[in-house]
């Protein structure tokens, strides 16, 4: 028996591991090890007033912490009857974009592009590459100020709160960040023409399904109420039980997700497949220059899907700026009702996530939280198997083929601490 | 001669990882950071790493699984000095909220149903020091990179770096901020310790105690003045327990029994 283990897997978030066994050129098993401990987020909120609820939720991770605190806030407001005014809908998607920029900006030049160079580290590519470094470093910190400028602080910030927010940001400080998004563009671009110049093997190439949320009025978007598959299908988000299947698979150990039995993919690269048309400006052009069928049916193509992003979220963020400089500040909304059930739905960075509320006399009473990673880990250990299937047969040394995993894996940006609820079981014999 | 740099190593037990973040976040200081040690483990940001010996092993995370609790084990072994970093090392984190009537085992089978765990065999989250000697303390949800920075290099030259010992409330009023209390809101800022500048008041919103307890709060006046505003014994005892993680209880309790 032959056994290629990766542990732990690194230059992601959370605690995560590779399981690769074959005997001679046949693969017995390819595993994606969820091995973060157990957290129970879902029980730690029963009981818990909305703002407590939020507190908790977005500190499940610190790389998507607003994706979960707008995800909260979304279901909770919908089950409470919160309907928001429009500065706290445009500052709710500055803050959004932020987050996007800045886990995009972290996995693309500093997680992912590390393996392409053939260094194990963003710093280690300081003595060749210093001005890429330097570069993704100006990006990310511009994210991050967004981060803290509009939730109170880079990462758990509480702002953003149940009907709306503590506090605005200063006018002057948000036509700042509307200005510098122009100065950060050539650095978004630079992610899109290093990652264009890389080779993208091609031996494990196959279909799978792509899902995202559907922002409506035929725009790309990162929040809405439906979901849009690649199939041509759209659903409502309130259906995520369906649409997501998340169970426990005997084999794998795993609580892996499904739609109508057949793995599925969320994230970046789902999100330029199913809604990559509607691109518009540089990101438009971008889309029509680089995307090609390939994208339908390699994860590798995530990491490019995300630089796109990049330059479509830069493009967004000075008419976010305007919209919210349109209003007053309106006051926190108080809840028309204690009782009710809500599913939040936003696009993570690294995929859907939903947040399903049912509240009983204004405190949670049941919550449910379906996370990205989740919903991909299906697609990550097909992916992965089929390079380690074609590169045994082609006798490729240990360390090659871990490393391939390894990027198929890291490709996906899993989220490790989000996926608190998938962990090996044991086989029931 | 050049001074050789300390060996160190970063290691994330169970959380999200946000301490880590926090640092990663610093963009210039990081590269500084970088330079100022010499990094052997950090598997958040690189891929060589040594499990080797060390000068400080800086810890994010709870304990939530045996393997992990004989991890902290090994490294404690291999390092002269061991510091907590974040409210999950510190306290527990909010996976160690007390939280009274349902068991750990009973949320445990709530989430996962009745199935036998392979690989790593989960337990109740703990803070580390339940597990291994801890050298110095750094709470926070996330921690505040200027105190980290601070601490870090104060123990790099061996050092013991001198942390605030008042509640949050000091910086409250630094920032001239109105007292939310007075204002009615449910604020635990006079329970918590200071270091993140009192962000949330300076927001209007009430301080959620993510900087986790203060030395010597004074929880029974802070119980008593939150029952005079109106609120619940049950909805103060949430509150107090959301972020401080576990062993908050036997206090609370022992307070609760005096009102």
């Amino acid at each position: 028996m032959r056994e290629i283990l990766v542990e732990p897997l690194a230059r992601v978030e959370g605690e995560g591991g590779i399981t690769i066994r074959a005997e001679g050129n046949r693969v017995k098993e390819v595993r994606f090890d969820i091995l973060e401990g157990t957290r129970l987020v879902e029980t730690l909120v029963e009981g818990k007033t909305p703002e407590e609820d939020v507190s908790i939720t977005c500190r499940i991770c610190a790389i998507c912490t607003l994706s979960h605190r707008y995800a909260a806030l979304r279901g909770l407001e919908k089950a409470l009857g919160i309907e928001v005014p429009e500065k706290v809908y445009w500052t709710r998607s500055l803050m959004h974009l932020g987050e996007m920029l800045e886990s995009h900006s972290l996995h693309v030049f500093l997680l992912a592009l590390p393996d392409y160079v053939g260094y194990p580290s963003a710093i280690a590519m300081l003595d060749k590459y210093s001005d890429e470094v330097v570069k993704a470093l100006s990006l990310k910190k511009y994210a991050n100020h967004i981060m803290e400028v509009t939730s109170g602080r880079m990462i758990h910030g509480e702002n953003p709160t149940v009907g709306g927010f503590g506090a605005y940001p200063d006018e002057n400080v948000l036509k700042n960040i509307a200005q510098q998004a122009q100065e950060m563009m050539p650095v978004a671009e630079l992610a899109v023409d290093l990652l264009s110049g890389l080779d993208v093997p091609d031996f494990f190439e196959m279909d799978t399904v792509y899902m995202c949320c559907e922002p409506g009025n035929d725009t790309f978007g990162i929040v809405g109420d439906q979901i849009r598959i690649s199939t041509g299908e759209v659903v409502d988000a309130a259906d995520y039980k369906n649409l997501t299947n998340e169970r426990v698979v005997p084999h794998s150990a795993a609580k892996h997700c499904l739609y109508r039995d057949k793995p599925y993919s969320v994230g970046a690269l789902a999100r330029i497949n199913n809604l990559g048309e509607r691109l518009t400006g540089r990101a438009g052009e971008l889309y029509k220059k680089l995307w090609n069928k390939r994208w339908q049916r390699n994860p590798i193509f995530n990491n490019h899907a995300q630089a796109i992003e990049m330059v479509w979220a830069l493009e967004q963020v000075p008419v976010i700026v305007e919209n919210i400089l349109k209003h007053k500040d309106p006051a926190i909304v108080f809840p028309s009702q204690k009782d009710g059930e809500g599913v939040g739905a936003v696009e993570a960075p690294r995929g859907t996530l939903y947040h399903y509320y049912k509240m009983k006399d204004g405190l949670v009473d049941k919550a449910n939280l379906i996370i990205p990673t989740g919903q991909s880990l299906e697609d990550v250990e097909r992916y992965m198997r089929k390079a380690v299937e074609t590169m045994l047969d082609r006798e490729a040394a240990d360390d090659d083929i871990r490393l391939q995993a390894e990027m198929i894996a890291r490709s996906y940006d899993p989220c490790i601490s989000c996926s608190t609820h998938m962990v090996q079981l044991k086989r029931d014999s | 001669m050049e001074k050789v740099k300390k060996k160190v190593g970063l290691y994330g037990f169970t959380g999200c990882n946000g301490d880590q973040l926090v640092i990663i976040h610093s963009e210039d200081r990081l590269l500084e950071f970088w330079n100022s040690a010499d990094i052997q483990s950090f598997s958040l940001a690189k891929s060589d790493n040594t499990e080797s010996e060390l000068d400080i092993a800086v810890i994010e995370g709870s304990i939530s699984n045996q393997e992990q609790a004989e991890h902290i084990k090994a490294i404690r072994e291999r390092s002269k000095m061991l510091i907590a970093i974040g409210n999950c090392a510190c306290y527990g984190g909010i996976q160690a909220m007390e939280l009274g009537a349902a068991t750990w085992d009973q949320r445990f089978r709530q989430v996962y149903g009745n199935k036998t765990l392979d690989v790593r065999t989960p337990v109740e989250s703990k803070p580390i020091d339940l597990f291994v000697h801890v050298d110095f303390y750094l709470p926070g949800c996330p921690i505040d990179a200027g105190q980290f920075f601070y601490c870090f290099g104060q123990l790099l030259q061996d050092n013991k770096p001198v942390m605030p010992d008042h509640p949050v409330c000091a910086e409250c009023r630094w920032r001239e901020n109105e007292c939310l209390l007075l204002k009615g809101k449910m604020c635990i800022g006079p329970l918590t310790a200071a270091g993140c500048g009192a962000v949330c008041p300076s927001n209007n919103l009430p301080c959620m105690g993510c900087f986790g307890p203060v030395s010597e709060a004074n929880v029974a006046s802070e119980f008593s003045l939150l029952k005079e505003k109106g609120f619940s014994r049950e909805s103060i005892k949430n509150r107090i327990r959301l972020h401080f993680g576990s062993g908050v209880m036997e206090p609370l309790k022992k307070i609760l029994g005096e009102l």
